[in-house]
């Protein structure tokens, strides 16, 4: 055989030719992981140690290729190309894919993840979207051959009406599913937005935590994240979770509740309307009662308006009668007193007018015995008797008195 | 008004609850409550109508991803 002599660069390519034809697809190794490591937030380096002897083999892979949460202690089955590293000399797998081994590993993963994506904040509370309370298109991603399909329609059936449910049958476990629930997300994403769902469902029944591996795979729980429409998740049972759950913007318990999460029942709308429709009835009867209140009050004040202006008015004809009572009698009095007045004044007027007539008398006697003055002072005499003027003889007797006028002074005389 | 379109259930539910906060918190006055406890009655009855009488209806998609199922 003849010798060949090779530089160290010719002669690695040499190992890494040989080592190309492993075939690596067909080849899983199964063991250990250790010293973990990942630098740059991108290079992942790790030891896989066999359990039962001393052994181990270099593994590089990237977060891009392998997305799987590992770390120190896990038990994985891996696959991957061998090479020798020219630059370091060094041999090592590169890894292309990882499977957890064992419920112990893919829990350990499952938490990793968890806290992974909580970091990233897939889980915060203020980025969970509000569903409208009668939505009126829903997503449904789910297999229309599991229980969750019937169920959920059925609570759907039940307690509400007038919806359409877009469903997109998907297998919800085994290796098609994680694709396919993906595609269901991306499918609704594009159609137009007057034809989307309000709301997608994602759900399935419980199962062991290999069963649910979709539900708590990363780019599902990422799309779930993406959703332009509000995604509710109900998997399984009560005690069942997935990262779904976390990231869904309303987490169901179970396929039922999600249907119970989405729609109100129409027995509680139906009574809510009721109470809606008594309680404006109710103000209603309060109002016209109140406005009738305001009528009666309104009413009984006019009326005693009318009553006070009554008895104001009677008031006043009493005080005006009594007044007017009283006028009459002043009256009557007045005209009395004027009478009495008037039988004064005539008493004064006849007694200055008797007086006057006297004194007139006088007066005339007087300017009558001034002509008879004339006459008597030449000689003659006027007698008298009881002032009365004496014509003739005959009108005396003895003892009568006489008086006997002079033309100057006057006498008495007895008749013999 | 007649030539008003029928509100969806939401619609109709939606005046309605805006009207029972109306009777609720505004000094009622008594011919604008008696238009607005009417309009109530007639939601209240397009409500239970449309509570009665139609049934959910489920479409299914045809799958995009054929190919995956192999």
């Amino acid at each position: 055989m003849d010798k060949q002599i090779l530089t160290v660069g010719n002669y690695l390519r040499l190992v890494n030719e040989t080592l190309a034809m492993i075939p690596a697809e067909a080849i899983t190794i199964i063991g250990e992981v250790v010293d973990y490591r990942l630098s740059q937030g991108k290079w992942i380096n790790f030891d896989l140690k066999d359990e039962d002897e001393e052994a181990k083999i270099s593994c590089f892979a990237t977060v891009f290729k392998v997305q799987t949460p590992i770390e120190s202690g896990m038990k994985v089955q891996i696959t991957g190309y061998p090479k020798v590293y020219e630059r370091f000399g060094k041999f090592s797998l590169n890894v292309e894919t990882v499977e957890l081994v064992g419920e112990g590993a893919l829990a350990r993963s499952y938490i990793l993840l968890k806290k992974k994506l909580a970091d990233e904040g897939l889980f915060d509370e203020s980025r969970k979207r509000l569903i409208p309370r009668f939505p009126e298109r829903i997503g449904l991603i789910t297999s229309a051959e599991a229980a969750a399909y019937g169920d959920f329609l059925r609570i759907l059936n039940n307690r509400w009406s007038g919806v359409e449910v877009i469903h997109i049958p998907v297998h919800v476990q085994g290796q098609h599913a994680v694709p396919e629930i993906l595609a269901a997300f991306e499918q609704f994403e594009q159609l137009p937005v007057v034809e989307r769902p309000e709301v997608i469902v994602l759900t399935r029944g419980g199962g062991s935590l290999e069963d649910l591996h979709a539900f708590n795979d990363e780019s599902v729980a990422r799309a779930v994240f993406q959703s332009s429409m509000p995604v509710i998740c109900g998997v399984g049972h009560e005690r069942d979770e997935s990262l779904c759950d976390f990231v869904a913007d309303i987490r169901a318990s179970t396929p039922s509740n999600a249907a119970e999460r989405i729609v109100p029942s129409r027995h509680e709308i139906g009574r809510e309307i009721e109470i809606s429709i008594d309680r404006m009835g109710d103000t209603m009867g309060i109002i016209v009662e109140r406005r009738e209140q305001r009528i009666n009050h309104a009413t009984s004040v006019l009326q005693r308006y009318i009553e006070q202006k009554m008895h104001d008015l009677k008031m006043t004809v009493e005080r005006f009668t009594y007044a007017f009572d009283r006028f009459r009698l002043a009256l009557v009095e007045t005209r009395k007193h004027i009478e009495r007045s008037i039988g004064m004044i005539e008493q004064i007027f006849s007694f200055i007018l008797s007086k006057l007539r006297g004194e007139t008398d006088s007066l005339v006697r007087l300017f009558a015995s001034f002509d008879m003055q004339k006459v008597l002072q030449r000689g003659f005499s006027i007698v008298r008797k009881n002032n009365k003027i004496v014509r003739a003889a005959l009108e005396l007797a003895p003892g009568d008195t006489i008086q006997v006028q002079l033309g100057a002074g006057e006498f008495e005389a007895d008749i013999k | 008004m007649t030539t008003k379109k029928q509100p969806t259930f939401s619609e109709a539910f939606n005046e309605l609850e805006k009207l029972t906060a109306w009777f609720e918190t505004e000094e009622v006055d008594l011919d604008e409550g008696l238009e607005k406890f009417e309009r109530g009655l007639e939601l209240a009855q397009i409500c239970k109508k449309k509570l009665a009488e139609v049934e959910n209806k489920v479409t299914t998609l045809k799958k995009k991803f054929a190919e995956l199922d192999g």
